[in-house]
């Protein structure tokens, strides 16, 4: 006889994560002046945005070069997510898309407006649309939306 | 089982420990002992084959930390692992570190440990190691009284007390002459008592006093081969040996086994360590809490009776004495749970380097020992020395 | 940035995570909680080698690393062995929600156990000035079982003096 059976349990702790000196200063920045920030390192030249302390391929300090990058972009990779669980920001299906801002070298991850989710292309020029209410999160941004008279013409991050 | 070839200990890093750093996030408060341990090492990244990433999730429930965390460690492109062993994670880094540079695997790695205590709850996530259909409604994280009244049953209540917080102030005057250590608290002798009876009751005669802090901190070592440090020219703490005890029961004591006793035995066997005391020049111990401490004092160094409290009583354990424990303050003084045991090992080897500064023992190092301690009370123990090994260690196949 | 202000802010983002699970007993447990739910038994296995009880049973002994394949009832009636009176106020770990203190946990060797198997369970009792080693103490089941940990409600102390029955727990 096998007396195995199911218990159901719970695991349940408070937590709490710091951004710390350097995130702390681009969500302010976000929250209060609708305005994104990133790093450039000064070796290699790439723009971080969300800016980092150091540069994880050559190791430098990144912070003593504070730049603002533009709220468009283009979308450099997307997915449709038609699945739901507790945990998402929106109702599927829905578009999570990376967004390489224009002045940044890396993309954010964000959710993207553009009515139809099989409208979606990579390449498509997006602006950013930001939320009602202040946020210190990537949230301060509600969404992005398709931004057909944007084009990408040599935009250089505006130093800090 | 024999080593291909020795590996050694040639540069660590830490750090700030404290009770809070909201001004980094996790992977730049690594950041800041990753790049202490290069500058140490006089290494650059490029220099590092191998990283090992440890701490446990449940103490900032942040998943896969080791991905995220290459942002600040330097892992991006490396070869890599990952482990958690409970309190023992840093040690058992510093274990695998070993074995991946003398099998020949890597001739550099770097072992990083690291925990936020800060943004999580420290006896709560420990409560979750328990058996969750037995053991975790009842724990109270790494909190309890017995390991006081067992000491106390046999020595007495006054003498038992007074061992317990003499051996609490040399710790922390231990921790005022190391700068990186975050509880140090100027504890005087004359007070003893006093600062005990005002310390907060935790668990029977466990108190605030007694026990490890909860700390944010990282610590990192540098680990390479025989052939690198000489072609570095480094200064190196040979790595002679280690053991790993486990036992599968939490909290039962008694007549169970001594994980702490038996690691020695073993450890100390095939090392040719006959007289624990005079042949090892230094104690990095992993000291949950003072009694803990005082207790655990014994079966480390094979002792019997009351030797261990002697060796408290008679001053022996003082950093300027005959047998120092814990330069660094120990883990009363800065517990960064996921570092802890790397800090040990670290703290062991800066002795032998002779590069622990103003709290480097001020006589010679030869030997030097570090332990861990997790889980269900386990023990990890490592022996360090100044000379390299001359034959292969053999350890039991 | 034009202007620093004097003190930066920091951001902290804080959440209670609260995650579901579901644990299966196996059959060496599920056997343990069945018999404490339906029949207010505790029920120990045994080492064919050592002959030590444990408690709760796991399928194999600790120590001597074989099969514990037999069972025994032991009676809900034991001595403590060691004791913890709790002082800090630590959050049920299946809840989140703080804990009231002072409470007492107890091991408890109930009579006729082999080696090292004393049972873990909380104490219920007023002065804790009465809690000792060696104190006979008595398993007080819960009215309403569900084959979990809390099937016991906790340990009270036998009191000679008390008629027989006023205990809350064995008639119950």
């Amino acid at each position: 006889m096998n007396d195995a059976f199911v218990i159901e349990g719970k695991m349940a702790l408070p937590y709490q994560y710091f951004a710390g000196a350097v995130g702390s200063k681009f969500l302010v920045a976000l929250r209060d002046e609708k305005q994104i920030l990133g790093v450039r390192c000064s070796r290699c030249g790439m723009v971080f945005v969300p800016p980092r302390q150091s540069c994880e391929r050559c190791f430098s300090a990144l912070t003593e070069h504070w730049v603002r990058v533009e709220s468009t972009g283009e979308v450099t990779g997307f997915t449709v997510v038609r699945y739901a669980e507790p945990y998402q920001p929106k109702k599927p299906p829905y578009v999570l898309a990376l967004i390489k801002l224009d002045g940044a070298d890396t993309p954010i991850a964000h959710l993207l407006e553009c009515g139809d989710p099989g409208r979606a292309r990579i390449g498509m020029r997006v602006r950013a649309v930001f939320a009602g209410e202040r946020r210190a999160n990537l949230l301060a941004i509600a969404h992005f939306e398709e931004d057909p008279a944007g084009t990408q013409e040599g935009h250089s991050p505006a130093r800090l | 089982m024999s080593k291909n070839r020795n590996a050694a200990i040639i540069g660590s890093g830490m750090s700030e420990f404290s009770s809070h750093r909201e001004d980094v996030n996790q992977p730049e408060m690594i950041h800041e002992a990753v790049i202490e341990a290069l500058r140490d090492a006089d290494i650059a990244l490029e220099d590092v084959d191998c990283l090992l990433h440890g701490n446990m999730e449940l103490f900032e429930m942040v998943h896969q930390p080791d991905m995220w965390h290459v942002l600040g460690d330097g892992a991006r492109g490396k070869s890599g692992l990952r482990l958690t062993t409970g309190g023992t994670t840093g040690i058992t880094l510093a274990c695998a570190a070993d074995n991946l540079v003398a099998s020949g695997l890597h001739d550099v790695v770097l072992a990083i440990g690291f925990e936020k205590l800060q943004e999580g709850h420290t006896t709560g996530g420990i409560t979750n190691m328990a058996d969750p259909l037995w053991g975790r409604s009842l724990q109270t994280g790494a909190l309890t009284g017995t390991g006081a009244q067992k000491v106390i049953d046999e020595f007495g209540e006054e003498r038992a007390k007074l061992a317990a917080m003499k051996y609490r102030t040399i710790m922390d005057e231990h921790a005022m002459r190391n700068e990186k250590a975050h509880r140090r608290l100027r504890l005087e002798r004359q007070y003893i008592k006093e600062t005990a009876d005002n310390s907060p009751p935790l668990v029977g005669e466990l108190r605030m006093i007694h026990m490890c802090s909860q700390s944010d901190g990282a610590c990192a070592v540098v680990f390479a081969s025989e052939e690198k440090v000489r072609a570095l020219g480094a200064n190196p703490a040979w790595i002679v040996d280690h053991e790993t005890v486990h036992r599968e029961e939490t909290m039962v004591f008694g007549s169970m086994l001594s994980t702490q006793r038996a690691a020695a035995e073993r450890l100390f066997a095939r090392a040719g360590i006959a007289n624990p005391r005079g042949d090892i020049d230094v104690f990095e111990m992993y000291d949950p809490s003072a009694w803990w401490g005082v207790d655990w004092l014994r079966d480390f160094l094979l002792l019997e009776g009351d030797e261990h409290l002697k060796m408290i009583e008679n001053d022996e354990i003082v950093l300027d004495g005959p047998f120092p424990v814990n330069p660094s303050g120990g883990v009363i003084a800065s517990n960064p749970i996921g570092a802890t045991a790397l800090v040990r090992v670290a703290e062991a080897a800066m002795q032998v380097r002779g590069t622990a500064g103003a709290h480097q023992v001020s006589k010679p190092v030869r030997r030097a020992l570090a332990s861990g301690f997790g889980g269900t009370l386990w023990t990890v123990l490592m022996l360090l020395s100044k000379e390299k090994p001359e034959r292969r260690v053999n350890t039991h196949g | 940035m034009a202007e620093e202000t004097s003190v930066p802010e920091r951001i902290v983002s804080r959440q209670v995570l609260a995650i579901p699970q579901r644990f299966s007993t196996g059959p060496v447990m599920g056997r343990f909680l069945r018999e404490l739910r339906d029949h207010k038994r505790i029920m120990a296995n045994k080492c064919p080698k050592c002959g030590r009880h444990q408690l709760p049973p796991r399928e194999v002994c600790a120590v001597c690393h074989v099969e514990a394949t037999g069972w025994e009832e032991l009676p809900p009636e034991g001595a403590i062995r060691d004791f913890d009176v709790v002082y800090y106020a630590s959050p049920d770990p299946l809840t989140g929600e703080t804990r009231q203190v002072p409470y007492v946990l107890c091991w408890v060797d109930l009579d006729g156990t082999q080696g090292d198997a004393p049972l873990w369970h909380l104490l219920n009792v007023e002065n804790l000035a009465e809690v000792r080693r060696g104190v006979r103490v008595r398993v007080v089941f819960a009215d309403e079982r569900h084959g979990t940990t809390e099937d016991i409600r906790h340990f009270e102390i036998i009191r000679e003096e008390a008629s027989p029955g006023a205990g809350t727990g064995a008639e119950s």
